[in-house]
């Protein structure tokens, strides 16, 4: 049985609602997200409430529940190395 | 087993609201002589990125932490987008961080400490949009880096996104975006609120007027004067 889960793009604050079954992994979630808002799904991490949603874990592992919102956050780098030319 | 499947999107409206009035507002004191003539040039025709003044004071004082270490720092900015009279313009309220993986070139959040973010993005008040990220450059000015680009093609690629760079030593400040996949200087105004203005006090307590001295507690008298003279100087 699917389970239904809106994820927030904090960027913009367009949502998405996806369906996933039990097996699927937060990294999953974040690609299919991130493609659809044509993002690079390497510079996100994803969020329900203030727990971090590692890649490798499922659906069932992290206890998903239909109607759960999770959000979608950028983890920028910044850094000096040289003036663009 | 297939993977996620979208079934539904929802695209964020952009409201139509006013910016801060221009009474309250200025140009930051740490711009150079010519962002300040762009900044002037840009009030006429609209500026495109507030900055209040509570969120700019964090960032300064971030800054202004790691000085001494060297160390870069960073965060996200928080607001909303909003357009009025055909100008579309992000409004920053807060900002968030957590700790850092840092150098005095090179900056990220740590890994470990993504759930400290969470806890301020949940207590932050208000429904965000990150409308971009600040980083420090400790001396060497205010520029966007290679990696700083890399970054905002990647995160922060709209119009309205925009990023902060701010230098604490030569104390410099300059927000940049993206133009058509180019970076342009950006010039910004700091707001307040209606009942903030820096130029008064933000917050009021009752003032003390209860003098203990050995155990023995003073009224002042109708003139606000303790009843002994001489004792405030003596407790």
């Amino acid at each position: 049985m699917p389970i239904r889960v809106k994820v927030r793009n904090a960027e913009t604050g367009s949502t998405v609602d996806m369906e996933m079954e039990n097996e699927n992994t937060m990294d999953e979630i974040v690609r299919g997200a991130a493609s659809f808002w044509n993002k690079n799904p390497g510079a996100y991490v994803l969020r329900r409430g203030k727990r971090l949603l590692r890649g490798s874990q499922t659906v069932l592992e992290v206890g998903l529940k239909d109607a759960d919102e999770l959000e979608l956050i950028p983890d920028p780098e910044g850094g000096y190395r040289a003036p663009p030319q | 087993m297939r993977g996620p499947s979208i079934v539904a999107d929802q695209q964020a409206n952009i409201r139509d609201l006013p910016p801060p009035a221009r009474e309250r507002t200025r140009a930051h004191k740490w711009l150079s002589e010519r962002r300040l003539a762009e900044f002037k040039a840009k009030e006429k025709e609209g500026i495109e990125l507030y900055l209040s003044k509570l969120a700019e004071e964090k960032i300064r004082n971030h800054a202004l932490a790691h000085v001494r270490d060297r160390r870069e720092v960073m965060g996200l900015l928080l607001g909303g987008i909003y357009r009025h009279d055909g100008t579309e313009y992000a409004l920053v309220r807060d900002v968030a961080t957590t700790d850092l993986d840092a150098t005095d070139v090179s900056v990220r959040f740590d890994p470990r400490a993504f759930e400290k973010l969470f806890v301020q993005l949940d207590e932050i008040g208000f429904r965000y949009i990150i409308v971009g990220w600040y980083h420090s450059h400790p001396s060497y000015h205010c520029f966007m880096s290679s990696t700083d680009v890399q970054t905002q093609r990647t995160l922060f690629n709209l119009r309205a996104h925009s990023a902060l760079v701010i230098d604490p030593v030569n104390k410099e400040i300059e927000a940049f975006f993206l133009d058509d996949g180019r970076v342009r200087s950006r010039p910004f105004a700091v707001f307040w609120d209606q009942f903030q203005s820096p130029y008064y006090g933000t917050s009021v307590r009752m003032r003390q007027t209860e003098v203990i001295v050995s155990g023995e507690m003073l009224e002042p008298d109708d003139a606000g004067n303790e009843e002994r003279s001489g004792l405030r100087n003596d407790a």
